[in-house]
């Protein structure tokens, strides 16, 4: 059987094809009923009309004119069938041999019956005839009838066209449900062969939006973002493997070489074994904490929601980190404010988003030098989403770094140096796309002196 | 002090009972949740430290049995999952505090300590007193000799809790959690500049520092 018989638009045509064609069929159906009710109506009326003109020329003028008038119209154009009787039946003269009225009891009685005739090339045919037989004042009987032939025609005509609609209907429908099946299942096909080329392994196939903009765009744009979402988690786990190894391995490196060198002196007498013990536990605590940031990130980024969400004031939460970070800030001599705006409401994990808050000012503290400012603000936006912002005026990052930094274990070179495993904002971005949010990083207020330009790092949930 | 470790790694709990023993606690080791259990009926413990996953019956279940019998014993629980939920979880089961692994030891020492502090304190006290320092909870006032010292309200929940655990090493870790609420650890250390701003009110004018900082582990308030 051919592919496209196969596919679901196909089979949707057929089925509609069919229950079109039934539906058709019942119309035409009704179509014939109709129009051989109304032939049979219209032959019937001209048989009584003929009846009443008879009944009238014998009322007026008696059996004998009657008689005159049959002979007469027997010769017209189109013959009536004419049969008169005498009281008991007997032929008095006629046109047909004898009645096809059974039991005539005196009451007007309607016959169909088949009067036999010769066609053009002699051969015998046999009509179908209808007639009405009526008693006269006199007692005779008349039986007047018509040959239905030529309505019978009219209504085959009218048969044979509905059989050749029907067809129609039918080949038009399949025709027509071929074509849009072939165009359903080109679409179909292009979204198979990319499912296909993607369990494949291959990697960067994206499906064809036709910008038609129906529900085949659209499957099409959601297998995109489900590839896309896929592809970057991918590269996330890869990159996560190599920073692993890359920022665990540092340190451990460090480490392993202190304690090798703590024993080499304390074996000679000359070291303090006290101090590099720790050291070593300092750098056993950097690998912990690194190792324990890449565990939240892919628990975060594994769910991919939030656990345990609650709807609480957004303002509670920023009080409560700056009542935390504040005084730290004072203590650098960084100032630091706040603007928080009041009755609003996210809904979240509020752990996971005070750890993200609390991430971007260790971020801010951490690289505002002594007389810079730190600020905090949460609003709402105009789009009704609730952002956290936190301005410094540290060195800021660079246009071209700030999608970089929000990657794992991504820290810029100049920063090498500083404390942390540059998990940081990654961790944050975590948390804002769990919660349907995201990050965004711009320039802060600035250059000014020697500070500046400084950073904007605004965390922005969606509507509660 | 005598406390119960219920750990299936082998080699964690000798490293953990030795730790303890050196800094004179009497340490009893069930290997999995059934042998913990019956040490925990058998034996009066002040303290159980009881890992969360271990064969046979974990660390929920145990702690959820103990609990049904009346046992009010203080649990720590141990886990290697941090998550919230887990923590959630471990709490609901009776038990009365959480440590994530791994862990430093002089973490875990404040902890157990702290807990088994808990246990002494019974009834309701209204005024908390270590030395010279004195603090009414009713009237949230602090006195040291007699002379009022005025605290902002966070500063005072950090004193009061430090007063509670008067004399016991308190990590930075366990401020963030029971006076801050926060369960993760900052980069920064936030802690210490609230410390020493305490420190700076209690101590300053006096002959004698109460407030001492404690080397690798956190902090401690002196009588």
């Amino acid at each position: 059987m051919p592919r496209i018989f196969r596919t679901a638009p196909f089979r949707l045509t057929l089925l509609f094809v069919l229950l079109f064609a039934s539906a058709a069929f019942a119309f035409l159906a009704y179509i014939y009923v109709a129009t051989a009710g109304e032939a049979t109506r219209r032959t019937d009326q001209e048989i009584r009309r003929e009846m009443r003109s008879l009944v009238d020329v014998y009322d007026r003028a008696g059996i004998d004119a009657v008689n005159q008038s049959l002979i007469q119209r027997a010769a017209s154009e189109k013959p009536f069938l004419y049969l008169l009787l005498t009281k008991d039946g007997r032929r008095i003269s006629g046109s047909i041999e004898e009645s096809p009225v059974e039991d005539f009891a005196g009451q007007p009685a309607w016959a169909t019956f088949q009067v036999t005739d010769m066609d053009a090339e002699g051969r015998e045919v046999k009509h179908p005839a209808r007639g009405l037989q009526q008693q006269l004042h006199g007692g005779e009987i008349l039986f007047v009838g018509a040959d239905a032939g030529e309505d019978e025609a009219y209504v085959a005509r009218v048969v044979r066209a509905l059989w050749a609609s029907v067809a129609l209907v039918v080949l038009l429908g399949l025709a027509g449900g071929l074509l849009v099946s072939r165009n359903v299942s080109r679409t179909m096909v292009d979204l198979i062969s990319v499912v296909e080329r993607v369990r494949n392994g291959e990697q960067g196939v994206r499906a064809r939006v036709r910008g038609a903009r129906d529900e085949f765009d659209e499957l099409a744009q959601g297998v995109n973002e489900m590839l896309d979402r896929l592809e970057r988690s991918m590269q996330g786990h890869k990159h996560a493997g190599d920073a692993i190894a890359h920022d665990l391995r540092s340190p451990l490196t460090r480490l392993r070489a202190r304690l090798e060198t703590a024993y080499i002196d304390v074996e000679a007498g000359k070291g303090d074994a006290t101090e590099a013990l720790a050291q070593a536990l300092d750098d056993t605590d950097g690998v912990l904490k690194t190792f324990g940031a890449v565990l939240s990130i892919a628990r975060l980024q594994a769910a991919g929601q939030a656990p345990n969400p609650t709807l609480f004031d957004p303002a509670d939460l920023a009080a409560d980190i700056s009542e935390l970070y504040e005084p730290f800030c004072e203590e650098k001599d960084i100032e630091y404010a706040s603007e928080i705006a009041k009755d609003l409401t996210v809904r979240g994990n509020r752990e996971f988003l005070a750890q993200a808050l609390a991430n971007i000012l260790d971020n801010a503290v951490k690289y505002t030098p002594a007389g810079g400012a730190i600020m905090l603000r949460v609003r709402r936006r105009s789009s009704g989403e609730v952002e956290f912002s936190v301005t410094d005026t540290g060195p800021g990052v660079p246009d071209e770094d700030r999608e970089r930094v929000i990657q794992r274990f991504v820290r810029l070179e100049n920063s090498r140096n500083e404390p942390g495993a540059g998990l940081g904002l990654s961790l944050v971005a975590a948390v804002a796309e769990a919660h349907g949010g995201r990050l965004e990083l711009s320039e802060g207020p600035g250059k000014v002196g020697e500070m500046g330009p400084g950073l904007r790092v605004a965390f922005i949930l969606p509507r509660a | 002090m005598r406390i119960l470790i219920v750990e299936d790694d082998l080699e964690a709990a000798e490293a953990m009972a030795k730790g303890l023993t050196e800094a004179g606690h009497d340490c009893t080791h069930g290997a999995d949740g059934e042998a913990g259990l019956a040490h925990a009926r058998d034996g009066e413990f002040d303290v159980m430290v009881v890992d969360r996953m271990m064969p046979k019956m974990n660390g929920v279940q145990l702690v959820e049995a103990l609990r049904r019998e009346g046992d009010r014993t203080p649990v720590l629980f141990l886990s290697a999952l941090g998550e919230v939920s887990d923590r959630v979880d471990g709490l609901q089961a009776g038990g009365d505090d959480y440590l994530v692994k791994p862990y430093a030891f002089p973490e875990l020492i404040a902890r157990i300590e702290a807990l088994a502090r808990r246990r002494d304190t019974g009834s309701v006290q209204t005024l908390l007193k270590v030395g010279e320092l004195e603090m009414d909870l009713i009237a949230r006032t602090v006195h040291r000799q007699g002379k009022e010292i005025d605290l902002q309200p966070r500063e005072f929940q950090l004193l009061e809790f430090m007063m509670r655990h008067a004399g016991q090493s308190v990590t930075r870790t366990m401020l963030l959690e029971k006076v801050w609420h926060y369960h993760f650890d900052p980069q920064t250390n936030v802690i210490d500049v609230h410390i020493s701003r305490l420190r700076s009110k209690i101590d300053k004018g006096f002959d004698r520092p109460m407030l001492q900082t404690v080397r690798g582990a956190g902090y401690r308030l002196d009588a």
